[in-house]
């Protein structure tokens, strides 16, 4: 017991435990009792041994109990006035005191950060509002173009409703538009094209296509042969026993600098 | 894929082992196996800043660890890891400045000062000791090995190699010296060790 307590090199316990012994040996009369005095010894010598050995140690001596209690003090600990015994100081460890060490500790390690997959699923909100926004200014600043979406609304749907949305909100701009002036197609172009954003343009593009599959809209080729789109007219629509009109398939290729 | 095979089992923070690699990502590629490694290692250390390193030459284990320099404040990481980390540094700490190398019984006599009791369902780590003396050890931050000719058996608690990769002498003894508002070079021989 006690072992490290002895082997502190401040401590005489070993010495006063041998004189004990000594004293107690005086009154042994039977074999059980030398047998116990012979482990004792036994045991002492172990400890003798360890103690010689600590103070050959070469580290500098290092008190563990003043460790503990800085420690302690690192963690936040309220001290109590009543001290509960000896090898426990009194006090209270707030919830948090391991944390606090664990901060400063993560600072002396190399340690690769746990890889956790972030939660949640792409939300389409203030980044492409912000977009919408500054389309919206340079709209008001007179240009010419036609298309210029008046909405600002924020999208906080999941991703592919945002889409429906978009693509609703753009059936409603072409049909605005062709109300304006129902006989004149726009271009395909100068309907998709976003003169600020080529990625708003292949957006564009995209939801375009939809409109096109759902049969809402339709693509043709002028006598330019310049693409040019129009809202479907509802007699069309009901016409067409075939479902939403001959399909036909184009692949459209837009490069950066085509845009420009 | 290697690489997000890697990053998920670095997780729990126990050293990939190269079959598991092979058997679960590599497959058949097994022949363009040092190719394959080389590259992820590169990923991890261009993109991630992470490090490979093989922790077992025998086993061929490998574990990762951060290449940068030791962050500040701030760290994105959990109130569990902390704390263990907290425990973790304490004992790292108390094997160094005592001679890189200490008895379990003097290791838990001197946890028993910071409230933590062998044996006892701790409020925040619940099995101490089967953390200290498993979970630890799996990781590769400490090495237990038994003293022979003890009885009852008594261990030795060391560094463990991840330990010696992640911190460094000198670094536990800045953190010991910050805790004891000392300077590092108090502890002389401890110093010349860590400087050496």
């Amino acid at each position: 017991e006690n072992r490290e307590e002895m082997l502190s090199s401040k401590s005489n316990r070993l010495t006063e435990a041998l004189e004990e012994a000594n004293k107690l040996f005086e009154k042994v009369c039977r074999a059980r009792e030398a047998a116990l005095d012979a482990q004792f010894l036994v045991l002492a010598s172990n400890l003798g041994k360890e103690k010689a050995n600590e103070l050959h140690s070469e580290m500098t001596s290092f008190d563990s109990a003043t460790f503990a209690e800085d420690l302690l003090s690192l963690m936040g600990i309220n001290r109590t006035e009543v001290e509960e015994n000896d090898s426990e100081p009194g006090g209270f460890l707030p919830r948090d005191a391991w944390q606090k060490v664990g901060e400063e500790a993560l600072k002396y390690f190399r340690r690769a950060p746990t890889f956790h997959y972030m939660l949640g699923s792409f939300k389409s909100d203030p980044p492409v509002a912000k977009q919408r926004i500054e389309r919206q200014k340079k709209a008001s600043r007179g240009e010419a173009k036609q298309i210029m979406p008046a909405q600002l609304k924020k999208m906080e749907e999941s991703h592919e409703e945002a889409t429906e949305k978009e693509v609703e909100r753009i059936l409603g701009i072409l049909q605005t538009l062709f109300e304006n002036d129902p006989n004149t197609p726009i271009s395909f172009f100068d309907f998709v094209i976003d003169p600020n954003s080529f990625a708003r343009t292949v957006e564009n593009m995209f939801h375009v296509s939809f409109l096109i599959r759902d049969g809402l809209a339709e693509i043709r080729l002028d006598d330019d042969k310049l693409p040019i789109i129009e809202p479907t007219k509802s007699r069309t629509v009901g016409e067409d026993i075939q479902g939403p009109g001959a399909r036909k398939q184009v692949v459209m290729s837009l490069t950066q600098e085509e845009w420009k | 894929e290697l690489v997000q095979f890697l990053l998920v089992k670095d997780q729990k923070k126990i050293p990939i082992k190269r079959k598991d690699m092979l058997k679960n990502v590599i497959r058949e590629y097994r022949d363009a196996y040092m190719e394959i490694v080389s590259q992820a290692g590169r990923i991890l250390q261009e993109t991630f800043g992470l490090r490979m390193v093989e922790i077992d030459p025998k086993l061929h284990s490998y574990i990762l660890i951060s290449s940068l320099p030791c962050a500040e404040a701030n760290h994105p990481c959990r109130a569990k890891e902390k704390e263990k980390m907290g425990l973790l540094i304490v004992i790292l700490s108390f094997i160094f400045m005592k001679g890189n190398a200490v008895k379990d019984s003097a290791l838990w006599e001197f946890l028993r000062w910071l409230r933590v009791h062998p044996g006892e369902q701790h409020e925040i780590f619940g099995d101490v000791q089967k953390l200290v003396t498993e979970e630890f050890v799996r990781q590769k931050y400490l090495k237990i090995t038994p003293i022979p000719l003890t009885d009852p058996p008594q261990f030795s608690y060391q560094w463990g190699p991840r330990a010696a990769q992640e911190t460094s002498k000198e670094d536990i003894l800045n953190f010991v010296a910050k805790v004891q508002g000392k300077n590092p070079k108090f502890w002389t021989s401890q110093h010349n060790e860590a400087t050496a």
